[in-house]
């Protein structure tokens, strides 16, 4: 029986709600029982009266220099709600200082068939918890025998966050998908902040590409046309911000979920871009 | 003779000093500059005394000369090893080398090591350790072989083996157990190169080949790379590129009339 | 790098503050004499100041000694006029190259912020992507090199050291300089 497998997997409502998320319990992660452990996640922490003070004696969240191996620092990724859905566009760029350590980053992150989250910030933070985010969609879906909606699932991912506010998580992430509402797109990030737009961007490339997008977007766009502003956007960000490059990959959510569109070199772009604009 | 357009004041120039510090404020990282790392030694012997460097330079983690020459000439019977901020090094030995030059002319003696150690001493202390150079100088006057050490704050040791820079406590680990007063020549050198090479292998700070200079009575012997412990050995295979393999946007060539005499003057350079 | 009687030198052409890249074809290469060019990698308001500077007296030297100024010379102009101001450097390192005006024997040195001179034999760097570079130039370079092979090598270096280098790159310019010619090569690089 389904309802038997999702209680072995959940405790009851009332401790679902919000709250049952602010400050995790204070054992490791791997103890307890399966249903306990699944069910609040929880990472040790400083046992202290006052956890988040504690570790900002201990670490500086602020200077890269002390966060070296903190990857995807740099970033362009955006995301605009149009007539016939979401584009969602990245670059691929991982910076370790200015030394560029990858330039094939996925920064796009499939939660599931509907739904799908970006990645800015701290690779690690964004992909653990959009992945944790996965699995309570799936959760919720079994429980209630339909799709959560895009609100609901941003909402789980910022208070998730919200419980580790100050403990020096790094996200800034757009979490995207199409439900009964139709096109949804929501921003997201460590500090627990949750806004509803119809278009963003994130990212040290960020300005760059709202510079773009916000002169051609148009809400009545075709859906080439919707992908190529993506996709200009994110090049022009490459093109100016150092710490972001690589290669641009676009994704295209409509009422059937999300379709992976492209993933170009910016080198093969900006030859392209420019031969275009030198011909007459 | 016409008014000297250069003419400028002598001594540094603390202008950029404000510029830079603000500069720094708001972010803007200084290049560092090249640090000798350094093992730098000298010992006195029955007829006179050696001088002895490694090769390396460093800026920061990275090894920027391989091999750079770290003792420096003063005078004719007269050199000095350099430890600290390379160009510190350079400049200091150099000053006071001109300085000596211009000594000896006036006095017509042979230079004395004491008065090259004195100007050395008086200058680095008047900078009050901000010039960061730590020497060991050497040389054969009227009076014997001298060996002092020189601090970057201006104080100094007069001894008869000495070792400076981060190589120095392996360096000196040699001298320790093996420096005997009235050694022979080569026994001197040997003894020289096995604290450099103690220096080069165990102190990250210095690496590569062993200089030695070896001053004696009306003579001076300046073995440039005297031991190579370290040579690279030659790559197996060429990675030449095939030609034609770097993508060219625009070729501009400037061809040059080759003036075989000195005779035109070209002004348009 | 030298090469078979020949030297080259190569520099990215970005101008950035910080993260934002402002100008991608900023010269940081200028000829000195006919066979010497200097490289000035740093702060860009004192590289345009240097430039200046170092021409001048370049100039000066031409028309009081009547002859060009050798590359090492040089070196040593550039080295004395950043010590003068060892206590509030520029924010600028230095690469010499050249022949010299008699001989053509070839010529590189760089120095670092304070005037401190590293001859080298082979190849020397300076600047943002000096670690990359380092690894490329220790890799690629082969003594003896034509002047052809020089510009792939020389070339390949760059581009490839740049592009793992967030704050380097968007174009490059490399410059061979021979007896009889100056061969100037703007290269297509990654503009991201």
């Amino acid at each position: 029986m389904i309802s038997d497998i999702v209680a072995q997997y959940t405790t009851p409502e009332a401790s679902l709600g919000f709250g049952s998320e602010a400050l995790p319990s204070q054992r490791g992660f791997l103890s307890g029982d399966v249903a306990h452990q699944f069910n609040s996640l929880a990472f040790d922490l400083p046992r202290t009266q006052d956890p988040v003070d504690f570790l900002h004696t201990y670490t500086d969240v602020k200077s890269a220099e002390d966060n070296l191996i903190k990857l995807a620092h740099g970033t362009t990724t955006l995301a605009f709600k149009y007539a016939s859905g979401v584009v969602v566009a990245t670059d691929s760029r991982a910076t370790q200082g200015s030394v560029i350590s990858s330039q094939s980053v996925k920064k796009v992150i499939e939660i599931n068939p509907y739904l799908l989250g970006t990645m800015a910030g701290g690779a690690a933070d964004c992909a653990f918890w959009e992945r944790e985010l996965g699995r309570r969609c799936r959760l919720y879906e079994l429980r209630n025998k339909e799709r959560i909606s895009v609100a609901a699932a941003s909402k789980l991912l910022a208070n998730m966050v919200y419980s580790y506010k100050g403990m020096g998580l790094s996200m800034g992430t757009m979490i995207s998908g199409w439900d009964k509402t139709g096109p949804n797109l929501f921003y997201v990030d460590n500090d627990g902040l949750r806004l509803k737009g119809d278009l963003f961007s994130v990212g040290s490339g960020a300005t760059y590409a709202y510079g773009v997008l916000d002169s051609g977007y148009n809400h009545e766009l075709s859906k080439a046309d919707a992908i190529e502003l993506g996709k200009r956007s994110i090049y022009h960000a490459t093109h100016r911000d150092a710490y972001s490059g690589g290669s641009v990959r676009v994704f295209h959510i409509n009422e059937s979920g999300w379709e992976f569109i492209s993933l170009t070199d910016v080198d093969d772009l900006h030859w392209e871009y420019t031969d275009q604009a030198r011909a007459p | 003779m016409s008014a000297r357009i250069d003419q400028t004041a002598t001594g540094f120039d603390f202008g950029l000093a404000k510029r830079n510090a603000s500069l720094e404020a708001s972010g803007v990282k200084a290049p560092n500059a090249t640090k000798t790392g350094t093992t730098i030694v000298g010992l006195i012997f029955k007829d006179g005394l050696v001088l002895g460097a490694d090769t390396r330079a460093t800026a920061g983690s990275i090894v920027a000369d391989k091999n750079c020459e770290k003792i420096h000439y003063i005078a004719p019977n007269m050199y000095c090893c350099g430890a600290g901020t390379a160009a510190d090094t350079e400049y200091t030995t150099n000053m006071i080398s001109s300085q000596m030059a211009l000594h000896n002319m006036s006095t017509g003696r042979e230079s004395r090591v004491v008065t090259a150690m004195t100007l050395l001493k008086q200058y680095l202390f008047r900078y009050q350790g901000h010039i960061s150079a730590a020497l060991v100088l050497g040389g054969y006057d009227v009076t014997g072989p001298h060996l002092y050490t020189i601090y970057p704050h201006g104080s100094t040791d007069k001894l008869p083996y000495v070792t400076m820079g981060s190589g120095s406590l392996a360096a000196m680990s040699v001298f320790e157990s093996r420096w005997r007063p009235d050694m022979e020549r080569q026994e001197a050198i040997d003894m020289v190169k096995d604290a450099i090479e103690a220096g080069i292998f165990n102190d990250l700070g210095s690496g590569s080949n062993v200089d030695v200079c070896v001053i004696e009575k009306g003579k001076v012997d300046y073995l440039r790379n005297y031991a190579k412990p370290n040579e690279r050995v030659q790559k197996e295979q060429s990675y030449k590129f095939a030609r034609g393999t770097t993508a060219v946007i625009k070729t501009s060539i400037r061809d040059l009339v080759t003036v075989t005499e000195d005779t035109a003057m070209d002004i348009t350079a | 790098m030298v090469g078979k009687n020949c030297v080259a030198i190569a520099s990215d052409t970005r101008l950035g503050a910080q993260a934002m890249t402002v100008d991608m074809n900023f010269p940081k290469i200028f000829p000195m004499t006919d066979h010497t060019m200097i490289g000035l990698a740093g702060l860009a308001t004192d590289v345009l100041t240097l430039r200046d500077q170092f021409k001048y007296k370049v100039k000066m030297y031409h028309l009081k000694e009547d002859r060009v100024m050798a590359p090492r010379t040089l070196a040593h102009v550039v080295s004395s006029t950043l010590y003068e101001k060892r206590f509030g450097p520029y924010f600028v390192e230095p690469i010499v190259a050249g022949l010299d005006p008699r001989t053509h024997e070839p010529f590189i040195c760089c120095t670092d912020t304070i005037g401190c001179i590293d001859f080298a034999k082979d190849f020397v760097v300076v600047g943002n992507a000096t670690e990359n570079l380092y690894g490329m130039c220790e890799g690629l370079w082969e003594p003896n090199l034509e002047p052809e092979d020089l510009f792939e090598t020389i070339s390949q270096a760059l581009l490839n050291a740049v592009d793992r280098n967030a704050l380097a790159g968007w174009g490059a310019v490399v410059h061979v300089i021979t007896p009889e010619r100056v061969i100037t090569r703007n290269l297509k690089a990654r503009c991201d």
